[in-house]
């Protein structure tokens, strides 16, 4: 049984994934990102996203470490799924960017123009664990 | 007082209806198609003329988030106005996204719950939730014969002649519809031979006209399309997907967008990006345009003198 206390314990938990996202958001120059305001971005995602169930694109709880094109039973363009890709703070970033840019022959078209909107939106989706 | 789309009385009165829109009333007269919204149509059917068309668009049927628990209800509302119009309308235009995810359930029970409209033929264009499906082949196999399986056809209507196109299957970085070479080549040939007093009709799923590019709300290749109906005495272009009414005018080509029959959009440029918007649940028929208005009969005057003089 640990001995440690809560913080200890979550920051021993999550710690080591939060200090990664952050240095991987700051290396690429990306803007600090709000999650309580992502959330409210992100209904303007959910015309084709769901947090639990897959819609139009897949579901995104858990997209932040996902390898793009990898929940069971989505049906993926085969770009996307032959991308290589890891969904992370810069490669989302990128994605929210101009996703037929970073994978031509996908079939998200979809695209925030405000870096701040992006940062903020990928932040929450790192809330969104699994 | 000239009243119509081109006269600024009248787009105040279609600013007013920006929110409205269960569907779109067509009234055809002297070549020249005037919209009405649906919810309010009743008035003007009955004095100016037999409705030519209905547009609706973008019922998302399989939807069911927060923005619209209830899309087969709200469909099921505009089709009983369209039942309710004193003089059944000639055609039914469908612009696009009748579906939400493209599964086969999903067109089964749109084509339920349009077939309420009676024997109104029904023409449909591809919106790009209706192609979700990993072979974009659920829209095709209900509705494709027209097309043989392209999604852009043309006909003739009561001297009318229409260009159905499919401007989702190409779309582009940042979301803007594509028509695609074949597609652009194929519109201006057909439009080419036919006679400028023409009344033309063209509809796509995407906006054909730059509305807010920025969210994707054109189509990048639309322009030797739009060029080709300059010539034309009369020409309409529709278009859905941005579920709310916008109209203009451009020379003798009028564009108007729809309201969706599932749920609203933000304005263009208001907020970070486009997507579905949440009204207190009590409002939401209110933004679908399914409850009556005060403009209506200001409105119904107005176009009635327009259309006595254009006869």
């Amino acid at each position: 049984m640990s001995r440690r206390r809560p913080l200890a314990r979550w920051l021993a938990r999550e710690g080591v994934a939060m200090l990664a996202l952050l240095v991987a958001g700051y290396a690429h120059g990306a803007p600090a990102g709000d999650a309580g305001r992502g959330q409210q971005l992100y209904q303007g995602c959910t015309g084709c996203h769901s947090v639990d169930e897959d819609d139009v694109g897949p579901r995104h709880r858990g997209v932040v470490g996902r390898r793009a094109g990898s929940v069971p039973g989505f049906a993926y363009s085969p770009a996307l799924r032959a991308s290589g890709l890891v969904w992370d703070p810069v490669t989302l970033d990128r994605w929210l960017t101009a996703p037929q840019t970073l994978v031509p022959g996908s079939r998200m078209f979809y695209a925030l123009a405000d870096p701040q909107a992006r940062a903020d939106v990928i932040a929450y989706l790192a809330t969104l664990r699994e | 007082m000239t009243t119509g789309p081109m006269n600024p009385e009248r787009r105040r009165a279609l600013a007013c209806l920006a929110h409205g829109g269960a569907g779109t009333v067509f009234l055809l007269a002297g070549g020249v198609l005037t919209p009405f919204d649906l919810s309010t149509a009743g008035a003007p059917a009955t004095t100016a003329g037999r409705p030519f068309l209905v547009q609706l668009s973008d019922s998302h049927i399989g939807f069911h988030k927060a923005a619209n628990p209830d899309v087969d209800g709200t469909l099921t509302q505009a089709v009983n106005l369209i039942r309710s119009l004193p003089m059944s309308p000639r055609l039914l235009l469908h612009t696009g996204d009748l579906t939400h995810l493209s599964r086969p359930e999903e067109f089964e029970r749109a084509a339920g719950l349009l077939a309420g409209v009676g024997s109104i033929p029904m023409h449909i264009v591809p919106g790009e939730h209706d192609v979700a499906d990993e072979t974009a082949s659920e829209f095709f196999r209900h509705y494709g014969q027209a097309s043989a399986g392209r999604g852009y056809y043309s006909f003739d209507h009561d001297g009318v002649h229409f260009l159905a196109l499919n401007n989702v299957m190409q779309a582009r970085d940042g979301g803007l519809g594509g028509l695609g070479e074949e597609q652009v080549a194929w519109a201006r040939a057909d439009l080419k031979g036919r006679g400028a007093s023409t009344p033309i009709v063209v509809f796509a799923h995407m906006p054909l006209w730059s509305i807010y590019p920025a969210w994707g709300w054109g189509t990048a290749d639309s322009g030797p399309i739009l060029a080709e109906l300059r010539r034309f005495g009369s020409a309409t272009v529709l278009n859905g997907h941005i579920h709310q009414v916008i109209s203009k005018v451009e020379g003798h080509v009028t564009f108007h967008t729809a309201a969706s029959t599932a749920f609203p959009q933000p304005a263009p440029g208001e907020g970070p990006g486009p997507g579905p918007l949440v009204v207190p649940a009590d409002q939401l028929t209110r933004v679908l345009g399914v409850t009556r208005v005060t403009i209506q009969r200001a409105g119904a005057r107005l176009d009635e003198e327009h259309l006595a003089g254009m006869a």
